[in-house]
């Protein structure tokens, strides 16, 4: 992620936050005031917000000066590898895990316009031995048809959509429940996954047996294994043992105008 | 096959409560600032490093850089990093467990190092790799923090060890490595029966060639994977200590071991400029070392004393009169204090230090930072006074002194003092690369420590040549030493990690000792020197044949 990248992160962040942004150059310096909410998420001081709310005092929230240039004096220097950084990613997941955006398409003629339900999610699939891969996923569902849309997320970005209902628009209702289309969405991501090469596993599952044999040649003269012997069985599991995790990252529903995917 | 999916449902629940709820519903920029979080922190392949990317400003030298891919990809997280003094086994420490962490692979941490280590593991890896770590002081860190720095002898003792024992940790990284030698100490057994996913053994000491000690390290780290101790014994060892099948133990201890030397790391190393100075004795300090050797047919002090007074007085009359004194103190009967009178009023005499003042002419020259070392405390507070009397400032630095006295010693060496008066190496991980003279005012007679002394400035970030300047007094002791390591064997320009792996090779366990034997046995001082010249000589040619081998390695793996 390059700095100027960061700087527009950063930018969007505390703007969807809502916090005034007290200074923004484009060479690289926000400062921000916080707002209540993001202070006591990113500030960590509980002490402060405890006694200001009994004794009902007026808050006095942080202000951060941010730099993603090297070149100014003070401020705190944001980087790709800056905790700040990292905290103010998890934050954004914790701040909006769940959603509801209706399509505001501009109306050519005030005809009302039906608007299909879809359940969105974006979804992180992990590869796991000793060694790791990630791969992102986002994936479509439309609750009526069944029909499933990859790069869903992608083409979200596309569109105008808002978080009421737009006028001249009704939502149709969906055929199939939010949490069976879950359970689709999981058989179709198993049914990718199965259709890949997993010979990475397969790798590791013969480092995994090669170090097994040396710990049990190791051993081989004990008639009753010590703890070292299962302590160090386990360990070579942990380290060895390939596994697929899937994660949903977020996730929501979306009311769209029939026109946006076109099967 | 494919492995095992495991699906993470948590979000599930909470979805399908909103939607009955109807909300609350997130904004929909942080909607898609989550999901571009998510894009820039994905772990795009199995292979290669992400660390450095998320480290802008470590800028690692590329054997760091190798030897963590080597870690990872390679040898699959269990390894001995075993780098040479002074290339940076803490960085590569650092950036195997950055990656570990980016990756997700580990978050529960265990950094087991000496106690006077702690503090500095902790602001480097909080400094340089923004890794939480925390130096373990409470017991309730174990559980609640996921990355703990602490020593072994903390560790080991209850009621820590019974928490550890409890905790499930990812990544175990064991600093001085080489001090888990002996399978029968506690810290072994401790370490052994930690539950080890991934797992760095860091040690400067080589091992290649002590067969009992890295069979043991090794099945720290990998049981079974060099055998077990008896078929270890009966295919590698032949007779009491020789190896035999070297080169297939060679071959399998560099697959779980890193060993970077100095001249393999690409880096333009500063220059070592080496001078050796002889000092002569004047005629008052003549005497008092002459009056010593006469002891030498006396029964009453001999040996290893002898020798020990002899050294102190090419050091300085103040460390020869404490020795003398604590000898008096101890006397039972009047026979050793009238054998030390005479020596005392020898030692009364002497007016000037002649290794002192030529100090100080050449720190005027020098005109810039210097650290001198010298074995003796009492040398050490002469020097302290002689300096001062001479307006030249110094400050003094001991391996006892606690970790924070020795930090601001450094510091009021950086900023406020010319020279730096040390009695030790300083011991472990004091760095000084903003310095470039070295003065051996005496020389330790056990080569490691020689390299310790240099390697506190000589080592990665040192960005000039540096400057060694070996004192030895004229016709005493000191210059058949000095010879020896200086002349004979060139032990300052070459790399210590190959003396030692001769010495090794040649069974002389301690090299000091040999030369106290030397000394002690011979008659005369012609005596002296021939032993010397076939200590020198055998040392030599072991060298060659190594040279040999590793010629012969080299060509080998092309």
């Amino acid at each position: 992620m390059k700095q100027a990248a960061i700087h527009n992160y950063l930018e969007q962040f505390f703007r969807a936050n809502e916090c005034d942004i007290i200074e923004n150059r484009q060479d690289g310096l926000l400062k921000v005031k916080l707002t209540t909410d993001l202070d006591k998420l990113m500030m960590n001081r509980p002490f402060y917000w405890h006694y200001i709310e009994k004794i009902g005092g007026t808050p006095e929230t942080a202000t951060l000066t941010l730099k993603t240039n090297q070149l100014d004096e003070g401020g705190e220097f944001i980087h790709f590898g800056s905790p700040r950084l990292h905290q103010i990613f998890s934050s954004t997941k914790k701040l909006a895990p769940y959603i509801r955006l209706y399509h505001d398409k501009i109306q050519s003629h005030n005809m009302s316009t039906p608007l299909a339900p879809w359940l969105g999610i974006n979804i992180k699939v992990s590869y796991q031995c000793d060694l790791k891969k990630d791969e992102l996923l986002s994936l479509g569902l439309h609750l009526i048809n069944g029909t499933i849309a990859t790069h869903f997320h992608d083409q979200m970005e596309k569109l105008t959509l808002t978080p009421k209902i737009p006028n001249y628009c009704y939502t149709l209702a969906p055929l199939i429940k939010p949490f069976s289309g879950i359970r689709r969405m999981e058989v179709f991501i198993q049914e990718q996954i199965h259709r890949e090469n997993h010979k990475w596993a397969d790798d590791a599952k013969e480092r995994w047996q090669n170090d097994q044999q040396l710990l049990e040649h190791f051993y081989e003269e004990d008639n009753e294994k010590p703890e070292a012997y299962l302590q160090e069985k386990a360990a070579l599991k942990d380290q060895y043992e390939p596994n697929i995790h899937v994660q949903i990252i977020n996730g929501g529903l979306f009311y769209l105008d029939s026109s946006v995917f076109i099967q | 096959m494919v492995p095992e999916i495991h699906f993470d449902r948590s979000w599930h629940d909470d979805f399908l409560s909103r939607i009955e709820t109807d909300g609350p519903w997130g904004n929909w920029d942080l909607y898609q600032l989550a999901y571009h979080a998510e894009q820039e922190l994905l772990v795009p392949s199995f292979n290669g490093l992400l660390a450095p990317g998320h480290l802008p400003q470590l800028k690692p030298h590329p054997h760091q850089i190798e030897t963590a891919q080597t870690v990872i990809e390679q040898m699959h997280g269990k390894a001995i990093l075993a780098d040479e003094v002074g290339l940076g086994k803490t960085i590569e420490a650092g950036l195997i467990m950055k990656e570990y962490m980016i990756r997700g692979l580990a978050k529960k941490i265990l950094i087991l190092v000496p106690a006077s280590l702690v503090m500095q593991w902790a602001a480097e890896l909080n400094d340089k790799f923004y890794i939480p770590a925390i130096p373990q002081r409470k017991s309730y860190v174990w559980e609640q923090c996921d990355v703990v720095i602490s020593s072994i002898d903390t560790a080991k003792r209850s009621p820590h060890k019974e928490i550890i024992m409890e905790q499930d940790y990812d990544l175990i990284i064991i600093d001085e490595a080489h001090k888990l030698k002996n399978h029968k100490t506690k810290n072994y057994q401790f370490v052994q029966s930690l539950k080890k996913k991934f797992c760095l053994l860091l040690t400067a000491t080589p091992v290649q060639n002590r067969l009992d000690e890295i069979f043991y390290l090794v099945s720290l780290l990998k049981p079974g994977y060099l055998g077990n101790a008896e078929t270890f014994a009966k295919d590698y060892r032949s007779g009491k200590t020789d190896v035999k099948n070297e080169a297939t133990l060679k071959e399998l201890i560099n697959q779980v071991m890193v060993r970077n030397r100095r001249e393999d790391t690409g880096l333009d190393w500063p220059k070592r400029h080496i001078q050796s100075i002889d000092i002569p004795l004047n005629d008052e300090e003549r005497a008092l070392y002459d009056s010593l050797t006469v002891l030498k047919d006396s029964m009453l002090i001999q040996g290893f004393s002898l020798l020990t007074l002899q050294r102190e007085a090419c050091s300085s009359r103040e460390a020869v009169y404490m020795t003398l004194k604590k000898m008096l103190d101890k006397a039972e009967d009047h026979a050793l204090p009238k054998m030390i009178e005479p020596i005392m009023e020898r030692v009364n005499k002497v007016k000037k230090n002649s290794k002192a003042e030529k100090a100080l002419e050449l720190i005027k020259q020098i005109d810039n930072k210097v650290i001198i070392f010298t074995e003796y405390r009492a040398t050490q507070l002469y020097l302290q006074w002689f300096f001062q009397q001479h307006g030249i400032s110094s400050v003094p630095f001991r391996g006892g002194f606690k970790r924070s006295k020795k930090d601001w010693m450094k510091m009021l060496f950086q900023n406020h003092a010319q020279v730096l008066i040390a009695t030790e190496a300083g011991g472990e991980g004091i760095n000084l690369q903003f310095c470039q003279h070295v003065i051996n005012y005496d020389l330790p007679w056990n080569p490691m420590r020689i390299e310790q002394r240099i390697g506190r400035i000589h080592r990665l970030g040192q960005e000039e040549d540096v400057h060694i300047y070996n004192f030895a007094t004229k016709g005493t002791v000191e210059e058949h030493i000095l010879q020896l390591l200086y002349d004979k064997i060139d032990l300052f320009e070459n790399v210590i990690g190959q003396l030692d792996e001769i010495l090794t090779r040649l069974d002389i366990k301690n090299l000091d000792s040999q030369l106290f034997r030397i000394f002690d046995e011979s008659e005369s001082a012609g005596e002296i020197k021939i032993k010397m010249d076939n200590l020198a000589s055998v040392i030599n040619s072991e060298r060659e044949d190594l040279e040999d081998d590793d010629y012969h390695e080299a060509s080998g793996n092309s």
